[in-house]
């Protein structure tokens, strides 16, 4: 086989492997892929247009077959609604519970000072192993990396990890590089929250560092305590399970996201707010 | 000053067909990110893209479609992939390997050519997800034991690049058809 391979194709090979290397050692001293702005920029029109192609597609699609199970839903979320009324009246609600709920349904009036700006999500970073997504808006709107995405809920998606001028990276709560901290806010334990893609939970959340002797339950809401990343009090998730932990010295609590992240087509980053 | 551009039928026919490749590179890429990414199958999300890359790679022989190789994988890498970079390397060199040996020992028919893809894809994937266990980010390895990693590879990996290989028929397809351009001129 090797008189197959001719000089050409030899240099070929040398040449995608330095064209690799060079790729690695320039991301690493410029902290980030020399001309990813650039092919990310171009790239941002067309990915606009098969997510709005794809959106209009989803809406038809739900319109036509889904609407039985979206008034079924719309009956069990009215149904949570009432317990969730009566758990405010209950009179063994704790204070910090009493904020949760105010949280959940008002958040954004609350937060006068937050500057949201709106984006749509035009495409998902395609790995098994990372949970990212583009938005068609970039720093022309004002978007910067390190600013927080979030649902019209007040719900954490992610965190602005790149940005270019129509377009920024916000990497996804389940994403591992990221640690939130965070407080249960039944409780007021503290932890870092960070993704479990590379755990095995698929889908959750870890929250760590929790004492070993803390109690925790299931949907018990977790909130950020605020930081210079994180506004305070914004919803990362619930509590589905806990364990200690392998060092045996905490516990860790494993969460639901709050945000449907697999639904999503809208976010608002918070562009600025007042850090109390 | 229109003669110097003067091109043969055969020279347009190769921009045309080099066009074509790059139009079906660039909506395998917009499918990916936008459409399958999004929809992750039993947590894995499914790539066509490397399968393409080696599909046309085969088609076009070791030396062209070399080229492309490297050009379509850094258009993805700097699409924003994640681990791109080492995509840069492993599909072009699989590609340009799997076209050497299509054309040395196998045929350019549709089943070695499905088995190198899958090869390449898989190793790609392989080589990324090692990476990922070697460089954890901030999960600390103490809760990602092996025995989690190997469950990752075959529960995840293994069955997102199966199914990424249903693609591989229309790919061939595609490229047979764009490959054709220009054949019969040139005989």
């Amino acid at each position: 086989m090797k008189k197959h391979i001719s000089a050409k194709t030899k240099w070929l090979i040398v040449v995608a492997v330095l064209l690799a290397g060079l790729v690695t050692i320039t991301a690493a001293v410029n902290r980030g892929r020399p001309g990813e702005s650039l092919v990310q920029t171009a790239l941002t029109p067309f990915r606009s247009a098969a997510s709005a192609i794809v959106r209009q597609v989803e809406r038809y699609y739900d319109y036509v077959f889904r609407y039985e199970s979206l008034q079924a839903e719309n009956e069990e979320l009215k149904r949570k609604i009432i317990i969730m009324e009566e758990n405010v009246r209950s009179a063994d609600s704790l204070q910090r519970e009493n904020e949760r709920l105010h949280q959940l349904l008002g958040l954004m009036e609350e937060h006068e000072d937050w500057v949201p700006t709106d984006a749509y999500i035009i495409s998902w970073v395609d790995s098994s192993w990372k949970s990212a997504f583009t938005i068609g808006k970039g720093t022309k709107s004002g978007i910067q990396v390190g600013m927080v995405a979030v649902t019209e809920y007040g719900q954490v998606v992610g965190q602005v990890t790149e940005a270019g001028p129509n377009w920024a990276t916000v990497t996804t709560v389940l994403d591992s590089t990221l640690g939130i901290s965070a407080t249960v806010a039944s409780t007021g334990y503290n932890g870092v929250v960070e993704g479990a893609l590379a755990t095995g939970s698929q889908g959750l959340l870890r929250m760590n560092y929790l004492p070993t002797d803390s109690v925790l339950r299931n949907n018990d809401q977790v909130l950020t305590t605020g930081s210079t990343v994180y506004p305070r009090g914004l919803i990362i998730g619930y509590i589905t399970d806990a364990d200690f932990d392998q060092t045996g010295v905490a516990k860790y609590a494993l969460l639901k996201p709050a945000a449907d992240l697999d639904n999503l087509e809208q976010v608002y980053i918070i562009t600025d707010y007042e850090n109390q | 000053m229109f003669k110097y551009f003067h091109l043969t039928k055969m020279q347009w026919q190769g921009i045309l067909k080099w066009s074509l490749y790059g139009l079906l590179t660039l909506l395998v890429l917009l499918l990916q990110t936008v459409v399958l990414a999004k929809l992750p199958i039993w947590g894995a999300r499914l790539t066509p893209l490397p399968a393409l890359i080696v599909c046309v790679c085969v088609r076009e022989g070791p030396e062209k479609g070399g080229v492309y190789a490297i050009l379509a994988a850094l258009l993805w890498c700097l699409s924003g992939a994640d681990f791109g970079n080492l995509s840069v390397a492993v599909i072009p060199v699989g590609a340009i390997l799997s076209a050497v040996l299509c054309r040395a020992v196998l045929t350019l028919r549709f089943l070695p050519t499905a088995l190198c893809a899958f090869g390449v894809s898989l190793l790609n994937a392989c080589v990324i997800f090692a990476f990922k266990l070697i460089l954890p980010p901030t999960v600390p390895l103490i809760v990602n034991p092996p025995t989690v990693a190997l469950e990752n590879l075959w529960r995840v990996l293994l069955p997102g690049e199966i199914l990424s290989m249903v693609f591989m028929p229309i790919h061939y397809v595609l490229v047979k058809r764009i490959g054709r351009i220009g054949v019969r001129d040139a005989l």
